[in-house]
């Protein structure tokens, strides 16, 4: 079976910081990665493969640099990797995006043979928005489902997944082909091995692809394809908020200091009469 | 004195080919896709005909509940007691269980013969699903997770607010060259409206052929059960974060919880750790919550966490670190080591909960004094 993996290059929020003097964002220097929640996705793939047989593909749409994304891919254990690069891409909404990656996936199709399964980490650190694996799946007109925790192939050319909402579990089949959502934290994914990074670059197995492999009509891709437009960005507004802070002399002071600010606080002793006290409104 | 309304042509020969051309003007109305399950409509669709109301409000326009399902007709007129103006409703036994390919489908055309300007959707797992796929076969922008809407009174654009990045910006976004404008918002950003039991209004029935999916089945669905209050809806919500060292710390933050009556919750960084349930992860990965109290322990106070208590009323912190950028953004923070702030602090509640609040507040009444000194 041929499994694609779909993987974001995406700056490391963690390491954005403010600057102090400002009070503005710092984006220069903060390092990219590959998308965490991307992890479980490659995981899963790796591991449907290594049952049933076949090959992954991990594909990415990102400027160059994207290349060192799609290597620790490769050093996890993918077949091949393949990166969708061009000036026109740039700008692009999940809309645009998800029109590249889809036609990335028909490409593959025609390159290599048949599409089995289209895996997507749940969402990305960057932007959260959780869009493209649904409308990768509606580009493609293939069923897809999300949160999926655990998968696997029926013989019937049919995937079984396990995907937890709010408040069931629930048990879904899915004909192939089929485009998954991997739920964030689902799988521990494996190590990176030099050695498959080694072999891999030995064996060629990064890709580059331009619009000129593509030849996508320039109006459906990048900014001209994307509906949405950043109108404008301000600063987060601040939330009001007391302030006070106490350096306690140990921890009794502490505790009676929290208590007491509690009981002189409106709000928070209404609250405690009721919780703490018991005392129905 | 009314401005006039800039409404933009769209040239169909740069748009997409694969984009329907049509105008803006051609869409009107304000819609709200309400999830309706065991007999009751779902709580986080309704919160979204707060900001439906807003917007209809703006644009002069009706605020419509859109419900899909079966046997949910009965439930209609109860959306426009929230606050809608109409009802469309799509009752069809193939809807018993839920398939994010035929309630999108569904979807999809209704807005094709009624061409709404809006269409708002709770963020809950369902519709944080089947929600891009909509967007995505009428070829329209859609944008997830928006804490606030406005409405550009010029163009009538709607203002699509979110913060985009690392949690720290607010991006305005909108497209003015589409309709509908797709948004969601995660559940609990806004409120339920008040409900007007007078409140009356148009249902209407729509007859769709709804042909079974056959790509996609359901084999079985368990209910999980939640033994107590999740965050979302608790008062009081004790969190930890990476400060707690352990998986212990957060047994220390559940007596709290249970002396003073709360649930606990955590950071990204806890969950990561592998010490506590994702289910229980606030931030913008995890769950925002509005709880009266949160009491953030060990929790540095990083954009992402923030951003899902932006709504408790208040913070109260404790941490090691006097640096930490949470003492700017909570009410009250102590410096200090929780493990051993903590006991104490459970031991002098379980004290003042056997005393009356004023004997409570005359026990500690050297601190208000200390307040006063300190202002």
């Amino acid at each position: 079976m041929r499994i694609i993996v779909g993987i974001k290059w995406v700056p490391n929020t963690q390491a954005v910081r403010f600057d102090p003097e400002t009070g503005t964002l710092i984006r220069r220097g903060v390092p990219s990665i590959v998308n965490p929640h991307d992890l479980p996705a490659i995981e899963l793939a790796l591991r449907l493969r290594d049952s049933a047989g076949g090959e992954v593909i991990a594909i990415s749409m990102a400027p160059p640099p994207a290349v060192k994304g799609l290597e620790l891919a490769l050093g996890m254990g993918v077949d091949l990797a393949i990166l969708v690069t061009d000036r026109v891409y740039a700008g692009a909404d999940t809309l645009a995006t998800s029109y590249v990656l889809s036609h990335t996936i028909r490409k593959i199709e025609r390159e290599y043979g048949s599409v089995d399964l289209v895996i997507f980490g749940q969402e990305t650190i960057d932007s959260s928005t959780a869009h493209i694996p649904a409308q990768v799946a509606s580009w493609l007109d293939w069923p897809y489902i999300y949160y999926v925790r655990e998968a696997r192939i029926l013989d019937n050319k049919v995937v079984r997944v396990v995907r937890e909402l709010e408040e069931y579990i629930e048990e879904y089949e899915l004909e192939t082909p089929a485009v998954l959502g991997v739920a964030m934290r689902s799988l521990k994914p494996r190590h990176v091995s030099l050695s498959n990074k080694i072999r891999a670059r030995f064996e060629k197995k990064l890709i580059i692809w331009s619009n000129n492999d593509l030849k996508l009509d320039t109006r459906c891709v990048g900014l001209k394809g994307s509906p949405t437009i950043v109108a404008k960005t301000i600063d987060m507004p601040e939330v009001p908020r007391r302030k006070e802070v106490y350096k306690p002399r140990d921890a009794r002071d502490a505790a009676r200091w929290i208590i007491s600010r509690m009981l002189e606080d409106e709000k928070l002793r209404e609250l405690l009469q009721r919780t703490l006290w018991g005392v129905k409104s | 004195m009314g401005c006039k309304v800039l409404s933009i042509r769209v040239e169909c020969d740069k748009l997409c080919p694969e984009w329907p051309c049509e105008q803006p003007e051609e869409f009107r109305d304000v819609w709200v896709l309400i999830e309706a399950s065991e007999d009751s409509l779902s709580e986080a669709s309704l919160q979204m005909l707060t900001p439906g109301r807003l917007i209809a409000n703006k644009l002069k326009e009706n605020l419509v509940g859109v419900l899909v399902g079966y046997n949910v007709s009965h439930l209609a007129e109860e959306i426009i007691r929230y606050g809608a103006d109409k009802v469309i409703v799509v009752d069809n036994p193939v809807l018993i269980t839920y398939n994010p390919r035929v309630y999108s489908d569904i979807v999809v055309r209704l807005a094709r013969k009624y061409k709404p300007s809006v269409i708002l959707v709770a963020a809950t797992r369902r519709g944080r699903e089947f929600t891009p796929n909509i967007a995505n076969a009428l070829r329209a922008g859609i944008t997830a997770d928006c804490t606030d809407f406005d409405v550009d009174e010029n163009t009538r654009d709607v203002l699509l607010i979110r913060p985009p990045f690392a949690a720290i910006l607010l991006a305005y976004i909108k497209t003015p060259f589409r309709r509908p404008q797709v948004g969601t918002a995660r559940p609990n950003v806004f409120p339920v409206p008040p409900k007007d039991e007078s409140r009356r209004g148009e249902v209407i029935y729509e007859n769709i052929i709804v042909e079974p999916e056959t790509k996609i089945r359901l084999v079985s669905k368990v209910k999980v059960e939640k033994k107590e209050l999740g965050v979302e809806k608790a008062e009081i919500v004790v969190s930890g974060g990476r400060g707690l060292g352990g998986p212990e710390g957060f047994k220390l933050l559940e007596r709290l919880a249970e002396v003073i009556g709360g649930t606990v919750g955590a950071s990204r960084k806890a969950v990561d750790a592998g010490w506590i349930s994702h289910e229980r992860q606030i931030g913008q990965t995890g769950k925002s919550i509005k709880p009266i109290l949160y009491i953030a322990v060990g929790i540095s106070g990083a954009a992402q966490h923030m951003l899902g208590v932006r709504e408790a009323q208040r913070i109260i912190a404790i941490n090691i670190d006097p640096e930490a950028p949470i003492i700017n953004q909570a009410d009250y923070t102590v410096i200090g080591d929780y493990r051993e702030i903590i006991p104490v602090l459970i031991d002098e509640l379980e004290k003042i909960r056997n005393m009356k609040m004023e004997e409570a507040i005359s026990y500690l009444k050297e601190y208000k004094a200390l307040v006063a000194a300190q202002s």
